[in-house]
């Protein structure tokens, strides 16, 4: 069954997505996911002294996959290259209250974190 | 943006009462009213119910070309379908076991041939072409000298094509084999006629047509009861064929929809296919859009797009000031794609990202209009969040 009531969280992030789009230049692209399949998720990042110093999502899929792109790329923001295990896939499914079923669509924005973040770190 | 008001563009799943229906309906409610049993003919007021009863089964007979004999009161259109096929294969299994249907049929047809299939019915399903249409000549494929029923619908709820019905029928009487054809979808809004479509069975339901929910009929060609097997006992009403009292007041409101929607239905269908142009015309602006199903043969007010580039469940909810519905199911394990656009052979990111727009009676121009202002801000807004077509190519190039 679709279920459209989406948290308040959620809905913000669809309507107004944080950190949406495309960074030119020297940046690491991951990626994760299979349009196919119903969810890809991209993060561009743009690397300063080992840190993550500008991030930016595209995101296909349901509603909660653009809100969890969009969060996690304003949170990557600053952060060390080298910190493991920020991103809780289980808490930020609290955070956005994201029904249990929605679980995989984290895994694949966490996929393509990981992706960008070791493709980072092989510069 | 606001969500109180979503323009209603789905009356291919229901329709609101209409206030002339709604009005008769409320005559046969209350006890200043023709509220008694239509069952009991000892006295007046029984008989006055029976009265409008029967004059709404003229006035059904009378959309379908039918005598009001040969109408029988259902719930709806699910049941006068399982009546329809399951009458017909447990009464007349004698003459075959075997039932000719498509895979894009409703799931009220699809559900019910898979539980004959579990009594040892056989069943072929047959696959249409890349317009939806299914045609004679797949069903002459299929049957065979054992073949009991075909079952096919008129025209098909999601994308709006219809079927080679006359055809289907002629064909269906030469090989002596019943034909059912289920015409929720069409019933008012396109001409039938039972005797020129050679068919036996045809289910029709009020909600399709601005009359209520909870009732329907289906049309069993000739007279008395000996043509099917009831599913309800209880009281012998309808023939022996669908035992319980009756619910006046809906098959009241049934009769009176189907009288209005006859008188109505050339300059509405006219309305209609103009205001779908205009919709279509408007969409396809977008690029990147497909049409669902044959452009010409298709009930006048139902278009059913698939949008390029989109996830269904985002572009659903993207689309809430519209009250439309999605080609997808989200099932908790997978977004399931349409299996009737899966049949015409469009792939799962098609076939999940599609919308059913159906136009009714009350639909107008600036509801299209608007429709399409909403639709083209949304499709963009969420293109330009997905990743690009090339990135994606460049990544399978890579694997």
């Amino acid at each position: 069954m679709d279920n459209l009531s989406y948290s308040a969280l959620v809905r913000e992030r669809f309507e107004k997505p944080g950190n949406a789009g495309r960074l030119l230049g020297d940046v690491v692209t991951g990626m994760a996911g299979e349009k196919a399949h119903g969810t890809r998720v991209e993060f561009d990042f743009r690397l300063r002294d080992g840190r993550v110093e500008r991030a930016r999502f595209r995101a296909y899929g349901c509603p909660h996959t653009i809100a969890a792109a969009s969060w996690v790329a304003e949170q990557a923001e600053g952060r060390d290259l080298e910190e493991k295990g920020w991103l809780d896939p289980h808490a930020l499914a609290d955070v956005l209250e994201l029904p249990e079923h929605k679980l995989g669509v984290l895994l694949v924005v966490e996929d393509a974190l990981r992706d960008a973040t070791s493709k980072a770190l092989r510069i | 943006m606001s969500t109180k008001n979503p323009i209603y563009m789905d009356y291919a799943a229901t329709t609101p009462v209409d206030d002339r229906v709604a009005r008769v309906m409320c005559e046969c409610m209350t006890r200043d009213g023709v509220f008694a049993n239509p069952a009991s003919s000892s006295h007046q007021p029984g008989r006055d119910a029976r009265g409008r009863v029967e004059t709404a089964r003229r006035q059904v007979a009378e959309l379908l070309n039918a005598s009001p004999t040969e109408i029988v009161w259902t719930s709806g259109a699910t049941e006068s379908d399982n009546l329809a096929l399951k009458g017909a294969a447990h009464r007349h299994s004698a003459r075959g076991r075997h039932i000719v249907t498509s895979r894009t049929e409703h799931k009220a047809i699809l559900d019910t041939c898979q539980q004959l299939e579990h009594e040892g019915f056989e069943v072929t399903y047959l696959v249409p072409g890349s317009d939806g249409v299914i045609t004679a000549e797949l069903v002459a494929e299929a049957i065979r000298d054992d073949t009991l029923l075909v079952s096919i619908m008129h025209v098909n709820n999601e994308i709006g094509v219809t079927a080679d019905i006359e055809d289907i029928g002629r064909l269906c009487r030469e090989r002596h084999v019943l034909f059912h054809v289920d015409a929720a979808q069409s019933a008012g809004k396109l001409p039938l006629d039972v005797d020129a479509m050679c068919v036996d069975l045809m289910s029709v339901s009020a909600h399709k047509i601005y009359g209520p929910k909870g009732v329907g009929a289906l049309y069993v060609r000739g007279q008395g009861g000996n043509r099917l097997e009831p599913l309800i006992h209880g009281g012998g009403h309808e023939w022996g064929m669908r035992s319980g009292t009756l619910a006046t007041h809906q098959v009241v409101g049934m009769g009176e929809a189907f009288a209005i929607a006859q008188q109505e239905m050339d300059t509405e269908s006219r309305r209609l296919t103009d205001l779908r142009h205009r919709l279509w015309d408007g969409i396809r602006g977008l690029g990147g859009v497909w049409l669902n199903g044959c452009p010409e043969r298709r009930a006048a007010g139902l278009l059913n797009v698939s949008f390029e580039g989109v996830e269904g469940e985002s572009l659903l909810f993207a689309l809430r000031e519209l009250a439309v519905s999605s080609g997808s199911a989200c099932t908790s394990a997978s977004r399931e794609a349409s299996y009737v656009l899966r049949a015409l052979g469009r792939d799962d990111q098609l076939a999940q990202s599609s919308i059913r727009f159906s136009l009714g009676r009350y639909s107008t121009e600036a509801d299209v209009d608007q429709c399409v202002e909403i639709v083209t801000r949304e499709v963009n807004r969420l293109r330009g969040l997905a990743p690009a077509v090339a990135a994606d190519a460049a990544r399978d190039r890579a694997v």
